[in-house]
């Protein structure tokens, strides 16, 4: 711990404070979440060895947060990861006109490039949504937060829980209770975050499980055993019966929106798991190669943590003035000579 | 995947020797340490020497897989597998004399329970030792206080890729491409066997499940009198890799090897053994509880609630498995 000192307090996740760092050493920021284990009868939580298993396994990846280091501290642990500036959820609240066409599509490539990689390394987030995908100062998009990520298997004798994911992110066969299920869970979970780029508001905002499903059904119409084989097999598929609706066009429920992308958001939500587009695919759908392209990621909003609206483009790291005489910016070598004796 | 898994870049030695070696250095390290402290009545003579480490080690291992194999709810195969690895690599730079194998193994159990998602309560875990309801809460106790220790000392490695999954890519494997084979499911029972006898021995810190898994099958084959050479040499096209075949038939022959070599320590020996373990615990590690040891802080402001007692739980519930 004494290599770092502690700048300011991030937040609070569910299993620890998360606090803004400076790595000493090398000066770099970074956040440090602390999972303390005192009180709890099961020892060091689930979620915890969930993320460390996820993120000690995988090679770096650009589209994904960064586990730099882990050790123990107190009665507890630190995880270090590289610190971000902010959210994709902050994003959207923050900004007062909807993302530009452009934009939405910078954030797409880079979320759908994430999840690629996570997939390909068998890793399912089963969490993803606006307030788990971090901005970093660059404007890059990173997934985090894995704290509900689990190695998945394609054998899939192993049943797992289904009560994951934030319920407006929650795919249909996880509300009809699954405990069976796939990398489709994400993949429903992008094309959520998908409408909610294009509408600036939530697609399914669901106020309890049951409306959750209300929503879903409402627009996508009532799943039958024709467009959804396996409805039957979901345990809770008998316990609730709504009467039938048609499907609304998504065209009605995300307006004004080109073509192409109404197309790739209906690919991501269908019914049946195993239908939705995957992310490598998705990647390669026109939407991606028609005008307006995507954004680069400097031309991405960065709004400050907290709410402050700074949507324009980040500022320059340093104030340079032409003027200014030069000895002025230049550190005066007799402070550092006594640290940087022992290196000559 | 295997391939850039921590297993592969950390916990996978090149020879057997470098395995023993830490093993030595565990064990130096410990004597150094308890030495320095200056003890009257201490000489070289009260530790364990390497060999005695083995001895118990082995059978605190054996030991563990009983608690396993018995454990309500079932265990699945991987968590057994994961919780021995976990148990390897943890006495792999520790010494026994240090940390008391009947703690550590319980720890390595439950660890390997949750990280393999077999969800199972603390309550429901420690209900598993034939012990009295104070017994099992001190248990749970000790593991809990010890479980930071270990994934540390796992260096918060806790990915385990077992041997199983492979075999049964094996035997898939065999059924789809090697008609030669009538019966490929005849080769499981022994080569199942095979696999958990392999997790007794230094195979995993050696050599990569798949290795393990195919020497497995082809132990199988051979014991019941068949030769499948060829599926290695057309099916795996190794056919004109004679470098590559002579280097996996070698590893093979290594793994058999391990294999052949294990034996369950007398119990005679173990006993001995044991008192001298009890008495190295008493003198360097009562009364010492791990948070002081290792300089935990207090960073909080909850009122810890009081240990039940100092008083160590024995050995003697868990030998009624």
């Amino acid at each position: 711990m004494d290599q770092y000192s502690i700048l300011g307090r991030i937040g609070e996740g569910a299993h620890g404070i998360v606090f803004k760092a400076k790595h000493i050493e090398t000066g770099e920021t970074v956040a440090l979440k602390k999972v303390a284990l005192r009180k709890l009868e099961d020892g060091i939580p689930n979620q915890a060895l969930r993320e460390i298993k996820a993120l000690q396994e995988i090679e770096d990846n650009p589209y994904v947060v960064k586990l730099k280091d882990v050790f123990p501290h107190g009665t507890g642990f630190v995880l270090v990861f590289e610190y971000m500036l902010s959210d994709l959820s902050e994003v959207i609240r923050n900004s007062q006109r909807p993302l530009t066409e452009s934009q939405v599509k910078g954030y797409m490539m880079m979320l759908l490039k994430g999840v690629a990689f996570c997939h390909e390394n068998s890793i399912m987030h089963r969490d993803l949504k606006p307030a788990n995908l971090l901005i970093s100062s660059t404007g890059h998009l990173k997934i985090a937060d894995f704290g509900l990520a689990r190695l998945f298997s394609n054998e899939g004798e192993r049943l797992y829980s289904h009560q994951v994911a934030t319920r407006w992110y929650r795919a249909p066969e996880l509300l009809y209770g699954a405990r069976k299920y796939d990398e489709g869970v994400d993949l429903w979970a992008v094309g959520c975050i998908f409408g909610e780029l294009l509408n600036n508001s939530p697609l399914f905002p669901g106020e309890n499980d049951i409306e959750q499903l209300c929503c879903v059904l409402r627009v996508l119409g009532t799943p039958n055993q024709k467009v959804w084989p396996e409805i039957t097999e979901l345990p809770d598929y008998n316990k609730i019966t709504f009467k039938d609706n048609p499907p609304i066009p998504l065209e009605e429920i995300v307006p004004d929106t080109s073509p192409q992308a109404i197309d790739l958001l209906k690919k991501f939500l269908v019914y049946p798991s195993k239908q939705r587009i995957n992310a490598r695919q998705a990647l390669l759908h026109p939407y991606f190669f028609t005008d307006p392209l995507p954004a680069h990621h400097s031309e991405l909003p960065i709004p400050q943590r907290g709410g402050k609206h700074s949507r324009q483009r980040l500022q320059p790291p340093y104030e340079f003035s032409v003027e200014r005489p030069l000895h002025e910016s230049l550190v005066d070598p007799g402070l550092i000579h006594p640290h940087a004796w022992g290196c000559l | 995947m295997y391939h850039n898994s921590s297993q592969k870049k950390y916990w996978t030695f090149n020879k057997e020797a470098n395995l023993e070696n830490l093993r030595l250095e565990a064990n130096q390290k410990f004597r150094a340490k308890a030495l320095s402290l200056r003890k009257p009545g201490i000489s070289e003579s009260m530790f364990l020497d390497p060999h005695e480490e083995k001895v118990l080690f082995r059978h605190y291992e054996k030991r563990l897989l009983d608690f396993c194999t018995v454990f309500k709810p079932a265990m699945p195969k991987s968590v057994v597998g994961t919780a021995c690895m976990y148990f390897r690599r943890f006495y792999l730079n520790n010494s026994l004399m240090e940390y008391h194998p009947r703690t550590i193994m319980l720890t390595c159990a439950y660890l390997s329970c949750k990280v393999d998602e077999f969800n199972v309560s603390s309550t429901q875990f420690v209900e598993n030792l034939q012990e009295n309801p104070a017994a099992q809460e001190r248990a749970l106790e000790q593991i809990l206080e010890y479980e930071l220790l270990l994934i540390q000392q796992l260096n918060f490695h806790l990915v385990i890729h077992n041997p199983y999954r492979p075999l049964e890519g094996f035997l898939i494997d065999l059924k789809t491409r090697y008609p030669l084979l009538e019966n490929p499911e005849m080769l499981r029972k022994s080569a199942e066997d095979f696999l958990n006898r392999a997790a007794m021995t230094d195979a995993g810190l050696l050599f990569s499940p798949s290795q393990i898994a195919l020497t497995a099958v082809l132990n199988s084959a051979a014991r019941a009198g068949l030769n499948m050479e060829t599926y290695l040499t057309e099916c795996m096209g190794l056919k004109d890799e004679k470098e590559t075949l002579s280097k996996m038939y070698d590893s093979m022959r290594r793994i058999t090897t391990l294999l052949k070599e294990y034996e369950l320590p007398k119990s005679n020996e173990v006993n001995i053994c044991k008192q001298k373990l009890e008495r190295i615990h008493t003198e360097f590690n009562s009364n010492t509880s791990l948070k002081r040891k290792h300089g935990y802080e207090d960073d909080d402001h909850v009122v810890k609630k009081p240990l039940v007692t100092e008083e160590e739980w024995t050995d003697e519930g868990l030998d009624l498995l």
